[in-house]
């Protein structure tokens, strides 16, 4: 399936902004089962200084500052993607969870190593006992890690409500715990929260959602997260949906959490009040 | 005939009684306390001085303390005063050959670390190969991802490194700590050498003493090989949080020693890649940051987002290699003291050697012997967090109760790679001089290494930190301990070197003060705008307190409703609700902390403050002894008049006293021009709202407003040489605003500001006046040209002085601003925005 998408984020400031520096994490993740065909970075007002490089955790990261003034700020990435998903695992057929947290604790493979780093606390997910308590209820003793996991994505969704008023990107997880109300970047976290509390690797992606009716987070960027399984490699998980990613999700980029992937951050000299506007399109190619 | 002199004088003087204390290692004495070969010079030397002759020397010593302004900051002072450095007179003494071993020790850890940090900013071989636990990086906040990868000039990742060295009893140096991020002390460890050889240069000389200067030429010199693409003259910045960190003093110090400009945050701008300082003549690229700050606050685009002390941009800079960083951003990762435990074996696996200095015996919790050998030995150690800078402190074992015990072992059984347990020493002793005899005290000994490219160069001394008395085995500035100077001694006379005196190249010195930042011209504008403004309102209620008990003289009358009115209406005294007695409420607003005159002094205070390395010494105590005596009554009602007369009194000589320093002490340079600027204007704007409130009102001016403008404006002796005659109107006007000769008068400021004004950078630069040159001339011709008796002769209440007043108080306003719009470039807070 061919996706195209445009994501447009715009400030506007009462007043002028002298200068600025960002850090944009908007060009997709080539990764298994997506090619990105075509990606078009565009910033008005022009930066004077722009660069693309690699960051930590591989992802694409573009670096850009303007040092004219002004009052306006458009960046516009559109970008084409072919979307090949393999086909969904077989939940039932994946190794028990705690064979998972043993071989990420052996770390012998490079795929180990890599894995093991997304055990730890990260700056949005702290990690703790009520984490574990809400997540024991699915990761029965030998259960498969996938069937687990999917069972803790579908509570997620039963027991919070979507609510784009309910939190901010500053509230911590254990408020969205107790408040049981959240957005994408919530459950995502909360449910990373409740596998690293329970010492196996999980990541955060940060990416977009084709548009659909009978799904939600479609209009801004998205996000959701992945399990570590050996030999099946990372598995992801959307628990705001209840579904598992496949032909629908556009991966930008994964790191420990937001803080790591945020898709436009900077710092701005002046501009007194700010206002911020996102939109994120997503559909079919022409001719799909 | 030189042995049996050495037998005579190993045991110390009677008239110096010290003794070893049992259970610890004395620094001084030895076996039967022998005076140890390496102190017999310093103790015959204070034998032959006396106790008299320490206490004359010492009294210099303490004066030049006080005299260079060595201070320290004490976070938990509300006051926030800096307070005097603490040094004991008595140097500890090194012996030669045991700090061969140490240079050794240390060199060998500053080569390691830097390795280890090579290596986890790069493949991280150490951590797939398990020589070091991911737990100890990973989850680590100093690990800085967005800095991994970048690889420092020359590799050098630690330009610095320092330690903090212990002795057991047994004789042993152990390391109780290292430091990587940016080690602090080595700027206080010159400052004692400066003072204590200044007290004993013949003790100094005579014991042949090794220098430190050399250290500080090779710190230049690493800082000088750090320069990314070479250039004439590469800038080199001190980057200070600012005056409240507890070592600003060091900050200003070295800045100041090394000849480098010492900047904040704010001061540095990044543009299209490149660091640039942000100065009075336009932006300056700025190729070597010596921070002084945590990493992890440099920059908050992409490092911690809540800092306020960071440069936006600086890692992708950095990254770029258009700028160097020392130490590299990401050092603190080495900072854990968890690394102890693994740096035998990564010593072994990096270096090929054994490690030369041990750390005192660490065992990280995270493992589960090292968690049960803590949990059942916590009774001797001391418990630290893994990861600094969580706001925890060290937890004593043995200071616990058996409950508190249990407590912090399930604590660290919950999460136990948040824990490191470490033995503690029982520090060695070394005799310092008090209440005039000798007293034994606790050592801890932080020495230092720079970098020479291919290794490290440790400086020959350190600063001796000793602990506030001999119960106490926290050795820490921040809990009153005090500090010594640190001899180690040479095989022979030292060569004389000092930085101070012949840097090996020549510095290039010039005269202008290009570098002067704008945050700095932007403070000294305002010390001279609010000293002139304290000044002022003093004057006023001088002479309206003056005038209270004279109600029956008419003239006395109308003065006092003169200075109340003047009060009133510039927004000093609130409005008078009839309640109290003029001199009452005259007092209160002297003392009043929200508004009146003790909050402009404190604001003096203040951003004299944010000047320390600016003014002298003196110009600082003069305006803190200022503040204190205004925020000392904590009730204005028990004041009485004569006192807050006395008080006010006192005020002018204190102000007269800083305008002294200033206009004899300082240098002629944008910073002064700064502050005169700002007091002229000030001044002038103060003498026109007086003039505006008194000479053109409604009511005329009666004698009594004549003469209590005349004593307001410190012109009445003038008034009376040059005039001869009862006082007019016309007359004072003259005097007040036009009379460039008198130096109260708003022709005589504007002359002055014209004069400053032309002076400034943007001035030199540009073909066309700038802007604020021709207001600033604007100003003085307009007053120039005005024709005092006509303005008279229109009559009093007469719109025409009400307008003319009214117009310079606008015009002088608009220049104040055009000179901050051009110059301080008061650069907005800069704020984060993030949009998913």
């Amino acid at each position: 399936m061919k996706l195209q998408a445009t994501h447009t984020t715009r400030y506007l400031y009462s007043d002028v902004v002298s200068t600025c520096h960002s850090e944009a994490h908007l060009t997709p993740r080539p990764c298994p089962g997506q090619t990105v065909l075509d990606h078009d970075l565009s910033i008005d007002p022009a930066p004077d200084f722009s660069a693309t490089r690699s960051d930590y955790f591989g992802n694409p990261v573009t670096m850009f500052s303007i040092s004219q003034p002004h009052r306006e700020l458009t960046i516009t990435s559109r970008c084409a993607i072919d979307l090949t998903p393999a086909n969904a695992p077989r939940l039932q057929f994946s190794p028990p969870w705690e064979e998972v947290r043993e071989e990420a604790h052996r770390r012998e493979s490079e795929d180990d190593f890599d894995a093991s780093q997304y055990t730890f606390e990260s700056p949005l997910v702290t990690l703790g006992e009520a984490f574990a308590a809400y997540g024991a209820p699915s990761f029965s003793p030998g259960r498969p890690i996938l069937d687990a996991a999917n069972d803790l994505s579908r509570r997620i969704f039963e027991d919070f409500k979507y609510d784009k008023r309910a939190t901010t990107i500053s509230t911590p997880i254990h408020e969205v715990l107790e408040s049981r109300h959240g957005v994408c970047q919530d459950f995502a976290h909360l449910m990373i929260a409740c596998l690293r509390s329970l010492d196996l690797p999980a990541r955060y992606i940060s990416g977009y959602l084709r548009s659909d009716a009978s799904l939600t987070g479609a209009e801004a960027s998205h996000a959701w997260l992945a399990v570590w399984c050996p030999v099946l490699g990372w598995q992801g998980f959307d628990p705001t949906n209840n579904t598992m990613p496949g032909g629908r999700h556009v991966t930008l980029a994964w790191g420990r959490d937001y803080y790591d992937v945020t898709p436009v951050k900077g710092v701005a000299l002046g501009g007194g009040e700010h206002v911020i506007s996102v939109s994120v399109d997503v559909s079919p190619m022409p001719g799909e | 005939m030189k042995r049996p002199v050495e037998q005579t004088q190993s045991k110390l003087d009677p008239a110096w009684p010290y003794a070893a204390t049992p259970g610890f290692y004395d620094e001084l004495l030895g076996d039967n306390e022998e005076v140890r070969a390496h102190w017999r010079k310093l103790s015959e030397s204070l034998t032959a001085m006396g106790h008299d002759g320490l206490t004359r020397r010492w009294h210099d010593g303490r004066r030049l303390i006080h005299d260079n302004g060595i201070t320290y900051n004490i976070y938990s002072d509300p006051q926030n005063n800096a307070r005097p450095w603490q040094l004991d007179p008595i140097p500890l003494v090194m012996d030669p050959e045991e700090w061969k071993a140490i240079e050794a020790g240390i060199t060998q850890r500053a080569m390691l670390f830097n390795t280890i940090l090579a290596d986890l900013y790069g493949p991280q071989r150490l951590l797939r190969e398990d020589l070091l636990p991911r737990e100890l990086v990973f989850p680590n906040p100093a690990f800085l991802r967005s800095c991994w990868g970048i690889m420092p000039q020359g590799g050098v990742f630690l330009h610095m490194y320092s330690a903090d060295l212990a002795r057991s009893p047994d004789g042993q140096w152990w390391v109780l700590a290292d430091r990587t991020q940016a080690p602090s002390g080595a700027g206080y460890a010159l400052e004692n050498r400066l003072v204590t050889t200044r007290v004993m240069p013949d003790i100094f000389r005579a014991s042949h003493v090794r220098r430190v200067a050399n250290y500080f030429q090779a710190y230049r010199n690493a800082l000088q090989r750090m320069v990314p693409v070479k250039r004439e003259n590469p800038r080199i910045v001190v980057l200070t949080p600012g005056p409240y960190n507890e070592t600003y003093f060091e900050h200003a110090f070295l800045a100041r020693y090394l000849g480098y400009t010492l900047v904040e945050g704010a001061d540095l701008t990044v543009r299209e890649n490149r660091v640039y300082l942000k100065t009075l003549g336009g932006l300056l690229p700025v190729d070597v940051i010596v921070r002084r700050q945590d990493d992890a606050f440099c920059d908050p685009l992409e490092l911690r987002s809540d800092s306020m002390l960071g440069v936006p941009g600086l890692v992708q800079a950095v990254r770029s290699g258009t700028v160097s960083v020392a130490n590299a951003l990401g050092s603190g990762l080495a900072e854990s003291p968890a690394y102890a435990a693994f740096l035998p074996s990564l010593c072994r696996q990096l270096l090929g050697e054994k490690l030369k200095m041990p750390t005192v015996a660490t065992w990280w919790c995270g493992q589960e012997g090292p968690l049960e050998y803590a949990a059942e030995h916590l009774e001797e150690l001391v418990v630290k967090p893994t990861f600094p800078g969580t706001g925890e402190d060290p937890i004593f074992g043995e200071e616990l109760s058996a409950a508190e015990r249990e407590r912090l072992i399930a604590k660290m059984r919950a999460h136990p790679g948040r824990y490191v347990a470490q033995e503690h020493v029982d520090l060695s002793t070394v005799p310092v001089w008090e209440d005039g005899a000798l007293q034994p005290r606790h050592l801890v000994m932080r020495v230092f290494a720079v970098s020479t490219g291919s290794s490290y160069l440790v400086m020959p001394g350190g600063l001796s930190r000793i602990s506030a008395s001999l119960s106490n085995m926290v050795v820490s500035m921040q809990r009153g301990g005090g500090s010594k100077d640190t001899w180690v001694l040479g095989d022979g006379p030292a060569p004389e070197f000092s930085l101070l005196r012949q840097p090996t190249h020549p510095l290039e010195v010039s005269r202008a003060t290009f570098d002067l930042p704008s945050r700095v011209a932007d403070n000294l504008f305002w010390l001279g705008r609010y000293t002139e403004r304290v000044e002022a309102v003093v004057r006023i209620t001088r002479a309206t307190l003056g005038r209270v008990f004279q109600e029956g003289d008419v003239a006395r009358a109308s003065g006092l409703n003169l200075g109340l009115h003047v009060l009133q209406a510039q927004g000093f005294l609130a409005e008078r609700t009839g309640e109290n007695t003029p001199e009452r409420d005259l007092i209160s607003m002297m003392y009043d902390p929200g508004s009146g005159l003790a909050s402009n002094i404190h604001q003096v205070r203040q951003v004299a403050g944010l000047l320390r390395d600016r003014i002298s010494v003196d110009a600082w105590l003069i305006l803190n002894q200022l503040d204190q005596q205004f925020s000392e009554h904590s009730s204005a009602e028990t004041v009485h008049v004569g006192v807050a007369q006395d008080r006010l009194n006192h005020a002018i000589i204190t102000l007269s006293a800083f305008a002294g320093l200033v206009m004899e002490g300082m240098t002629r340079g944008d910073g002064w021009r700064f502050l005169d600027i700002g007091r002229r204007l000030e001044r002038a704007l103060q003498m026109a709202e007086l003039l505006r409130n008194s000479l053109a009102r409604e009511i005329p001016a009666d004698i009594g407003v004549l003469e209590a403008v005349l004593e307001i404006a410190d012109s009445s002796i003038t008034y009376r040489s040059r005039y001869l005659t009862s006082i007019q109107t016309d007359l004072v006007l003259d005097l007040l605003l036009a009379d460039e000769a008198n130096p109260r008068s708003i022709a005589f400021q504007l002359a002055r500001l014209q004069e400053d004004v032309d002076q400034l950078p943007a001035s030199h630069t540009t073909i066309r006046r700038p802007a604020e040159a021709r207001m600033a001339l604007a100003l003085l011709t307009g007053v120039q040209l005005a024709d005092v008796r006509e303005l008279v002769r229109d009559g009093f209440g007469s719109t025409t002085l009400d307008a003319l007043f009214t117009r310079l108080i606008k015009d002088l306003v608009q220049l104040s601003e055009t000179l901050t719009r051009a110059y301080f470039s008061h650069s907005p807070q800069s704020r984060q925005l993030t949009a998913s």
